[in-house]
């Protein structure tokens, strides 16, 4: 049967056959993964564009970065259902400023170094909503790909 | 000082500083406040905004404050977008409903509100345990409440997995008005505060 599941900061959930994957989002980045084959779908809540020396740490999140975040979510469906790098598209939505005070954009950075990961490993990104001053609340349907994505104060919007 | 004591320890500066701040709010409202719920724990910052998106689907208008000083700490307050219209009102001294959206007026109460009970809690650590400590002016965002709280623990989930969290929810009784608010400590602050707190 179908879940829903909630997916916290720093952290990827997977499923399949119709799960939703949902989280809420400011300056973070949701990163959906889709196999059309597989009928699977992941979802990463990334935080920071790069672990750094936060990787040697035996305590590192890897979904709180970009550059650890991709690979362990990759890694997590294959084992799961068997999906590779070449059966996978990619959504990415977030990514906003919402303290319009703070200098660092925080939100592009987690964004382009997303984008990196994904040409490494040959994802392509089918649909992607970033950026703005408000924050992001998405529903990630794992058969289908869809993915519902609600602006704060705008209506839901499919991709 | 063991961990145990410490988190008591904390929780007394936690409770005395809601309470200065939840009496300056019952003034200013002309209502009385009651502090519901005292939380000092550390917490695991993948667990804590999963709760909140899954318990707080609504939306609320917050204010961050920075306590700049000897023991920096980030506050944050916010309240239901809809709760925080009455509490427009009752600062204002207008009558009830006559905020009907969130507009300069609301933002500019929370702002005033923020402020205020920021500095309560300043007060409470330079008064009873001699820090320093001013507030920055408080940043205004209406917003889902798992943005809110995520920007909010952002910079220190930035460097910790886990984070102590300071956190009570007090309400206006009058009104039925819930507002949640949280102290959490910055680079060295959770140390120092226990070196200190060690002594008294």
């Amino acid at each position: 049967m179908a879940v829903e599941v909630s997916v916290g900061m720093a952290d990827f959930k997977i499923g399949k056959d119709g799960d939703v994957l949902s989280t809420v989002l400011g300056s973070c980045i949701g990163l959906c993964l889709f196999s059309a084959r597989h009928k699977a779908g992941g979802l990463l809540h990334i935080m920071m564009p790069a672990a750094g020396e936060a990787a040697t740490r035996p305590d590192c999140k890897k979904a709180k970065y970009a550059d650890t975040g991709v690979p362990e979510m990759i890694r997590a469906m294959k084992v799961a259902y068997g999906v590779q790098p070449q059966d996978l598209i990619a959504k990415m939505f977030g990514g906003a400023k919402v303290l319009k005070e703070v200098e660092r954009n925080i939100g592009q950075e987690n964004a382009v170094a997303i984008q990196a990961m994904l040409r490494e490993y040959g994802i392509p990104i089918k649909a992607h909503k970033y950026g703005g001053e408000r924050g992001y609340r998405i529903k990630a349907v794992t058969d289908t790909a869809r993915v519902q994505c609600q602006v704060f104060g705008n209506p839901p919007e499919e991709f | 000082m063991p961990d145990k004591e410490i988190d008591r320890a904390l929780k007394l500066v936690a409770n005395l500083a809601i309470d200065k701040a939840s009496q300056v709010l019952s003034k200013m409202v002309k209502a009385g406040a009651r502090i519901d719920v005292e939380n000092v724990a550390l917490v695991d910052i993948t667990e804590a905004t999963e709760k909140i998106m899954r318990t707080e689907e609504g939306e609320v208008v917050g204010a961050f404050v920075d306590l700049i000083g000897d023991m920096p700490f980030k506050f944050l307050f916010y309240v239901d977008a809809q709760d925080s219209l009455t509490l427009t009102d009752l600062i204002l001294r207008r009558e009830l409903g006559t905020s009907k959206k969130f507009d300069l007026y609301v933002t500019s109460s929370v702002q005033e509100l923020g402020n205020i009970l920021a500095s309560a809690v300043t007060n409470v650590f330079a008064t009873d345990f001699q820090i320093k400590m001013r507030p920055s002016p408080p940043r205004v965002v209406h917003d889902y409440t798992s943005t809110v709280f995520g920007e909010y623990i952002m910079e220190a989930a930035a460097d910790q997995n886990e984070i102590l969290m300071i956190e009570s929810q007090f309400k206006v009784v009058r009104m039925n008005i819930k507002c949640r608010m949280f102290l959490l400590p910055q680079g060295d602050a959770q140390k120092e505060l226990s070196t200190l707190l060690g002594k008294v």
